[in-house]
């Protein structure tokens, strides 16, 4: 069992980061063969696979709104995805919270106005789970937007920052998350530092909060960097192979 | 050797410093960014992803998919369907039926109005993105005949991003429109698509440009939309 003593010590975590390291992230685009969009995000223990169809008919067809394309998020949490009893993976309190704020979140980042009458379906399922899995499934599902060509102003990125013994960190896995004093997944435009989304859970001073928001800017520029090359990636491949099948013949 | 790539441009990215409307691009505080993964072309960006949306003037292949009392709806690879009366349409056609068309007018609500269709039969459909579809038809229709006389196949290109295709090798057709499609971020596409052809055509008098004046006039109609080469 974690106790609350262990998570920092000697300004080292419990994984050996240091306040302000991230979790080795690592996001693949384009994974899904049906899907117009995808991406799998890979963030420390946590693993989440995002899809996006459309836009399209809308169902149920009175949510239609003439003029703009709506939103249909869906978060969910696989029964096997954490060290904890999940149960069934229908929609709970949890999902349901979740994704409604990624509703939000991606509203502000579409441009919806390009498709009246439209719905737009992200799917996230979080295949394991390790704290901040909401963030990761924005994060994913920003590169699956993407990927399926949906106009966006730009590419949200998702990132925590937390209260753990009294000092502020970046990034939180589950028991930071769960044993710490405060945990505030944050979701920001990186291009103008716009913020689409900030939940917090216990307590920040105004200083505290500040300090969070100071990290979470920094730091996003490393998880937008990865999101990038996430989507340049596939077209860098075929270049590669082009290239290489052309020195094979010549060789 | 890596060959040289195309700048890949992503959303959010500043492409001109000043307002200007091109596709997969968006304006805010007086200055144009990219809202698509798009790639740098001649002027600005090209888009490298995107969805359809029905334009005036378009000439697409759809399919038929809904019959009414008054004429059928057409699945137009697009999230908003094209409406077609019987008014419009000289032969009777039935659920599933391919069609080669022009978009009369597109109101309001996005919903297009569809005429002057041909109904396509015998051949095979395939699925691209609607933004790729100028470099599979090429300056001039270029690329269009580089794939029509090696592999002896009438091609019927819609801007939607459906293409139809009919005749003897369809397969090395729909082979090089799918590499078209894969490899259009590339520098050298027209020379590698003509060398993929040379070595695999098996068409041993290749057909002559003009033998068929009807497919001429439809890649004709079809360059008059082309803009990139």
């Amino acid at each position: 069992m974690v106790e609350k003593e262990d998570l920092l010590k000697d300004g080292k975590r419990r994984d050996g980061r240091g306040l302000t390291d991230l979790r080795p992230l690592r996001i693949n685009a384009g994974v899904l063969k049906k899907a117009n969009g995808s991406a799998l995000v890979e963030w420390g223990k946590n693993k989440v696979l995002a899809g996006v169809y459309g836009p399209r008919e809308v169902f149920p067809k009175h949510m239609t709104d003439p003029y703009r394309a709506i939103i249909a998020a869906r978060y969910i949490m696989a029964p096997f995805s954490g060290i904890e009893e999940h149960g069934r993976s229908g929609p709970n309190r949890r999902s349901t919270e979740i994704s409604k704020v990624v509703k939000n979140v991606f509203q502000n980042a579409i441009l919806t106005d390009q498709f009246p009458g439209t719905m737009i379906e992200i799917q996230m399922e979080v295949l394991q789970s390790d704290g901040g899995t909401r963030v990761a499934a924005i994060t994913a599902a920003a590169v699956a937007l993407a990927d399926a060509g949906i106009p966006m102003r730009d590419i949200p990125v998702g990132l925590s920052a937390g209260k753990v013994n009294g000092e502020i960190l970046i990034d939180l896995d589950k028991y930071e998350d769960n044993l710490g004093q405060s945990d505030m997944p944050t979701v920001i435009l990186p291009r103008t530092g716009e913020i689409l989304l900030s939940q917090l859970d216990g307590m920040l001073t105004r200083e505290e909060i500040s300090k969070a928001f100071d990290l979470i800017l920094e730091h996003s520029k490393i998880v937008s960097e990865k999101q990038e090359a996430a989507l340049i990636e596939r077209y860098r491949k075929v270049s590669e192979e082009i290239g290489e099948g052309e020195a094979n013949d010549s060789g | 050797m890596i060959k040289h790539m195309k700048e890949i441009i992503l959303p959010g990215k500043l492409v001109a410093n000043e307002p200007k409307k091109i596709p997969g691009c968006y304006i805010e505080d007086g200055k144009t960014y990219a809202s698509t993964v798009c790639m740098s072309g001649e002027d600005y960006v090209v888009p490298l992803k995107g969805v359809y949306i029905p334009k005036t003037g378009d000439l697409v292949v759809g399919i038929i998919k809904e019959e009414r009392f008054n004429g059928y709806v057409i699945e137009l690879n697009s999230p908003y369907d094209g409406q077609l009366s019987t008014r419009d349409s000289r032969e009777e056609l039935k659920m599933g039926d391919v069609i080669y068309a022009k978009i009369l007018a597109v109101d309001e609500t996005k919903e297009a109005t569809i005429v002057d269709p041909r109904r396509l039969w015998g051949g095979e459909m395939m699925e691209i993105e609607h933004v790729k579809v100028p470099r599979v038809i090429g300056k001039n229709s270029s690329m269009l005949g580089l794939i029509r006389d090696a592999t002896n196949t009438t091609l019927f290109v819609g801007r939607n991003g459906y293409v139809y295709l009919k005749g003897e090798d369809t397969a090395l057709a729909v082979e090089a429109i799918l590499r078209i499609c894969r490899e259009s971020h590339v520098p050298g596409l027209t020379e590698r698509i003509s060398q993929m052809l040379r070595e695999q055509s098996k068409v041993k008098t290749p057909a002559q440009a003009g033998k068929n004046e009807q497919e001429e006039q439809v890649s004709k109609e079809q360059t008059v939309n082309t803009r990139y080469g």
